[in-house]
């Protein structure tokens, strides 16, 4: 088995450094073949290696040591366990439709063997952070994410900076700069976690520190859990450390489904669960890690629902379910939590892949408002995202009706009803954005002939590849049973009271009442044409929601301006006014006390005379004062 | 080889004596020779180390002014042994990053004499032997400033020189101190570190003594507010100034906590965690803004020094074995790194004459090799797992947890405000469209410029994935140095702070 392990992990090393070979040449086929087969390998691999840890159980290797100090001693050791296994399928899969789809959207463009070295690079630092065996091992994962994350939002790096009101995420660079500082301000929380752990356990090994969590205080705990937990906001975007995540869609799309919806952003999520003996202990934690969840689940909704920016509309909705996610796992039902995370990363995937097509057909166009009507010449495009956003709503039989349905059963199970409120609303909110999207896009009146385009579909092969993203997108919630029973051999079995087993039908209902009515209404205003009232576009929510609350200027004008006017004034007052002019003074205080000085060198032999003279005295004087002294 | 640290010392001392009359057309290549065998005799000197012994080895002693105890005393432990091999690799680096300068001749031979003087202060073993090479280490620098330095080059060199100068004329007094100390205890004088370090000083008298060390180390490191010198001569100094300035001259600084402030003051040293820790803090952030402040890319990697220095000072004060190990692989990594970063910097001037980030721009797109190696030194820079700078930077903050887990969270806003001013410098530099024309056509990295990188590359890679074999010699040697420092300390505070290791007490 541990050539299996190994296999998977490491097929997207070996494709990312073959493609980083031919990073600087122009584009060759071979790159984006050879990574998709790659990754394709490593998919195989993972599904055996489920496979095995379903049939025989985890398996554990150790590769070799890495950090070796005092007595801190870290290897790189990997684990595979019923949640690594899951998490390991889930991302390899996405991840060889992504290389696949890219092959198609990337083909024109002349960093294409650069974007298929990154895109691997960024598949094995995931691949690294779900199988390692130890805290310290799922940072070089965290961390490696971070940096691949950067390198694709920043692909186009060539881009000029503009103005917020021309782009809100201002241009690549700067959006890939602004998700790896958050990010790492979040993982400065996650090394003081570590550190607390080390100190008090002796060991970042997960087994050692799970077993250790009964000696441990309360507090301790709480402080690890917190910690820990503000590291998970910064990759998984949770408030106030969201505001990169939409900005991260300046990225290639492709990126944007792979980094910023199925994978990296779930790591956070990961994280919790993968710490769940340690959050079961302190479900105070916990339970503000839900309503945290539950706040930004509501939070991002809303400001998707003024949107007109394709791709920015399904990353709040990533945001949306991200909350979702956390709420479930905040409350202790880690594996819904997980099996959330996995119908979201199929349908999440295709949703973007299909904007993806969307944006190719228009030529990079991705104002909702000038398309419309597309369903006509990109009829499997529509079918994939339409699917893809049934599924995002609830809508019985597909993926995200069983798992989004578990968690308000569990939110309602836990007697926390303003959690299952809220949640609930943003079901229905969740249906209206994402049908909004739907009908203007593929719907109404096409407005895009106004404006010039000839959308086409894409590549055949690029259609055929999405497919198992949306059959899985349709299918994956009817294993809701099986996957329970797997995960749950290592997760806690999360039950609900009979109470709430008796009012599953009722919960199902309403829930799935208001997502119809939001897609219904979605209907009504946007099926034949797009529907604008310039009253409300001018209202303050409408212009406090399309400005994403205000927040980014917020951080701009009270951290970045201020923290750089600070900078100015450190250097040039501070550093140059004061602790250097106090060093040059000094050096000014000696040379110009000898010059004084000088002058007693007169030349003059009387002079010297009343010198030593004086000399003399004082020291006959230092001499009486010594001798009466003592 | 019995002798191998003399020869270590006085191999590049003749070279650069038998320079003077070498031709002109082949000094280059003379040069790079001696550099060459020399970082292979280093080589040879990590390979006949015994990783398994964590005291001095190699010993040489001869005695030379007998009366006074002072001795030609030589030895080299794991927490010296990989400063000289990167003393060594850093001037071969520098010889061959070394372009078309003017009075190249010159330049090899303060180059070598300056190798002596880095080799010879971490290997001696008596402080008077210790301080003239320490200070005769200046003279080189000077020269290499004020010779080819640029507009400022003689304010700059002169203050470098009084600064560091004043400093440690202060340490000279301390040295003379404790050896009075020792006469008065033992009878005889004596300037051995060894025998010194079996001197137990009153607390009183460690707590002074720690203060004149600290002056003449922290003027070095360079530690705020001491640090006013260092932006001058990185501004000033030529490339291959910086890199050796940087990557080694800084070190023998935090070399010296190492070496003296903490075996011989032990208990003085854990009384002053709070202030040397705040210090440290001062330089970690407040030298962060500072260098994000910069509108010139070597002021940002001269002040980023700083800041990373700070991070050393704070492992090097952990008191554990973790965090002393850590910051003394963080004086390689940033060695290595900060090294590079100047060469980096030092390519761009060759070709513009101008280090003004605001002269640049979408460089990726015209240098792409360059970008990439910048690229690399960034995350290492900044601390990426899997690079050399994570693994020091890491531990020494992980190992600073231990006595101040709050000062350690405020340290640890270094991996944070080192992106910031890193990730800026970067878009500036190499991001958004090519602007100015006479970017448009510039050469990337020819044969010579990779050359130098791709070693630097390679060992940012290579200790950032397999640090052990660096690690496990100095570890060894740390623990023994707590163990020590454990065993010497009086006051019972001193005695509970010194965290010794579970595997350094199980080996007794």
């Amino acid at each position: 088995m541990e050539s299996l392990v190994y296999t998977a992990l490491f097929a997207p090393l070996v494709g990312s450094l073959f493609a980083a070979l031919f990073g600087m040449k122009p584009k060759s086929l071979w790159t984006g073949t050879v990574t998709s087969l790659l990754l394709f390998v490593s998919f195989v691999a993972s599904v055996l290696l489920l496979q095995h840890v379903m049939e025989v159980g985890p398996v554990h290797v150790t590769l070799m040591d890495w950090i070796v100090a005092g007595d801190m001693r870290i290897p790189f050791g990997f684990n595979v366990d019923q949640v690594t296994a899951v998490m390991m399928a889930v991302v390899t899969l996405v991840s060889t439709v992504v290389h696949v789809y890219s092959n198609g959207y990337m083909e024109h463009d002349k960093g294409f063997n650069r974007f298929f070295s990154y895109l691997s690079a960024f598949v094995f630092s995931m691949l690294v952070l779900v199988m390692s065996d130890n805290f310290l091992g799922l940072f070089i994962g965290w961390e490696g994410v971070g940096v691949c994350s950067w390198l694709l939002i920043g692909f186009w790096y060539h881009k000029e900076d503009v103005t917020r009101d021309v782009n809100p995420s201002i241009s690549p660079s700067w959006a890939a700069n602004e998700a790896f500082i958050m990010n790492r301000i979040a993982d400065l929380g996650m090394l003081v976690g570590i550190f607390l752990i080390y100190w008090n356990v002796g060991s970042l090994q997960y087994d050692e520190v799970f077993a250790a969590v009964p000696q441990m205080s309360h507090t301790l705990l709480v402080a690890i859990g917190i910690f820990l937990f503000i590291g998970a906001m910064g990759k998984s975007a949770q408030f106030p450390l969201h505001t990169w995540l939409a900005d991260a869609m300046e990225g290639p799309t492709p990126v944007s489904a792979l980094i910023h919806a199925a994978t990296m952003v779930t790591a956070g999520v990961y994280l919790v669960i993968r710490a769940h003996p340690l959050y079961s202990s302190i479900p105070e934690v916990g339970y503000f890690i839900a309503l945290l969840g539950t706040f930004v689940a509501i939070f991002a909704a809303s400001m998707a629902l003024v949107n007109r920016d394709l791709k920015r509309i399904i990353a709040y909705s990533t945001l949306s379910q991200l909350g979702y996610m956390f709420a479930a796992a905040g409350l202790g039902a880690y594996w819904v939590a997980l099996f959330h995370l996995a119908a979201h990363a199929f349908f999440k995937a295709l949703l973007f892949l299909g904007a993806g097509n969307v944006m190719h057909a228009m030529h990079d166009e991705l104002d909702i408002f000038k398309m419309g009507g597309l369903k006509k010449v990109m009829r499997w495009t529509y079918i994939y995202m339409g699917v893809a956003s049934l599924a995002l709503c609830g809508i019985w039989p597909l993926a995200g009706f069983y798992s989004k349905d578990t968690i308000l059963e569990v939110a309602f199970n836990e007697h926390t009803y303003g959690i299952w409120f809220v949640l609930w609303l943003t079901a229905g909110l969740t249906a209206f954005y994402s049908f909004r999207l739907v009908f203007l896009t593929f719907w109404s009146d096409e407005r895009y002939k106004k404006y010039g385009f000839h959308p086409h579909e894409v590549q055949k092969y690029v259609l055929w590849a999405m497919a198992p993203l949306g059959i899985l997108a349709v299918v994956f919630g009817w294993w809701k049973e099986e996957f329970m029973e797997f995960v749950t051999q290592l997760l806690p079995a999360y039950e609900v009271s009979e109470h709430t087993h008796h009012m599953v039908p009722i919960l199902i209902v309403v829930t799935s009442a208001i997502a119809i009515g939001g897609i219904v209404v979605a209907y009504v205003l946007y099926h034949k044409r797009l529907r604008r009232n310039p009253k409300i576009e001018a209202s303050l929510p409408y212009r406090v929601l399309s400005n994403q609350y205000y927040i980014p200027i917020l951080y701009e004008k009270a951290i970045s301006k201020p923290y750089a006017e600070l900078a100015d004034i450190a250097w040039k007052e501070i550093d140059m006014q004061v602790v250097d002019a106090t060093v040059d003074g000094i050096a000014k205080l000696v040379e110009e006390s000898g010059d004084e000085t000088r002058k007693m060198q007169t030349g003059n032999l009387s002079d010297y005379l009343k010198w030593m003279a004086a000399g003399a005295i004082i020291l006959a004087v230092l001499a009486i004062v010594a001798v009466v002294k003592s | 080889m019995e002798n191998i640290l003399s020869v270590l010392i006085f191999f590049p001392l003749i070279a650069a004596l038998l320079g003077i009359l070498v031709k002109k057309e082949t000094i280059r290549v003379y040069g790079l020779t001696v550099a060459a065998i020399e970082f292979l005799l280093s080589l040879w000197l990590w390979f006949a180390f015994d990783p398994a012994n964590s005291g001095f080895q190699f010993i040489e002693y001869v005695p030379l002014v007998s009366d006074f105890g002072i001795n030609y005393y030589l030895g080299v432990d794991g927490i010296s042994l990989f400063i000289v091999i990167m003393a060594a690799l850093i001037t071969l680096i520098g010889i061959i990053s070394l372009g078309e300068v003017k009075d190249l001749k010159n330049m090899i031979i303060s180059l070598l004499l300056l190798e002596t003087a880095m080799v010879g202060v971490f290997v001696s073993l008596d402080a008077i032997v210790f301080y003239l090479f320490w200070e005769f280490s200046l003279v080189p620098m000077l020269y290499i400033i004020g010779y080819w330095g640029g507009e400022k080059r003689l304010y700059a060199a002169i203050k470098f020189f009084l600064y560091t100068f004043a400093g440690s004329l202060i340490m000279l007094v301390g040295m003379l101190y404790i050896a009075y100390v020792y006469q008065s205890v033992a009878g005889v004088w004596s300037f051995s570190l060894t025998d010194w370090y079996a001197l137990v000083l009153p607390i009183s008298v460690q707590k002074w003594l720690f203060w004149a060390f600290f002056l003449g180390f922290a003027i070095k490191v360079p530690m705020f507010p001491f640090h006013t010198w260092l932006p001058y001569a990185h501004g000033q100094a030529p490339t291959v100034g910086s890199v050796i300035l940087a990557a080694v001259l800084l070190k023998m600084g935090t070399y010296g906590f190492v070496r003296f402030s903490l075996p011989l003051f032990p208990d003085a040293a854990v009384a002053y965690i709070v202030p040397v820790g705040v210090i440290a803090l001062m330089m970690i952030i407040y030298t962060a803004m500072v260098a994000y402040a910069q509108k010139d890319m070597k002021q940002v990697i001269a002040y980023s020094s700083i800041s990373h220095m700070g991070v050393i000072v704070l492992g090097t004060f952990a008191m554990n074995a973790v965090g002393i190990t850590g910051s003394i692989f963080l004086m390689l990594s940033h060695g290595i790194v900060s090294g590079a970063l100047f060469l980096l910097v030092g390519v761009i001037y060759d070709r513009r004459h101008t280090k003004l980030m605001s002269e640049f721009g979408g460089l990726a797109s015209v240098m792409p090799r360059y970008a990439v190696v910048f690229g690399i030194m960034l995350m290492a820079s900044v601390g990426l797992p899997l690079t050399i700078g994570f693994v020091g930077e890491y531990l020494s903050l992980a190992g600073f947890f231990r006595v101040a887990p709050v000062m350690t969270l405020v340290g640890g806003t270094s991996i944070i405000l080192g992106a910031v001013y890193m990730l800026s410098l970067y878009k500036k530099t190499f991001f958004g469209p090519v602007t100015k024309e006479e970017n448009k056509k510039l050469f990337d990295l020819n044969g010579r410029e990779l050359t130098a990188l791709i070693p630097l590359v390679a060992i940012v890679i290579w200790l950032g994935v397999y640090p052990k074999p660096v690690l496990v010699p100095i570890d060894n040697s740390v623990k023994a140095l707590v163990s020590f420092m454990q065993e010497k300390a009086q006051t019972p505070e001193a005695k509970a702070i010194i965290h010794v290791s579970t595997s350094s007490k199980e080996a007794k």
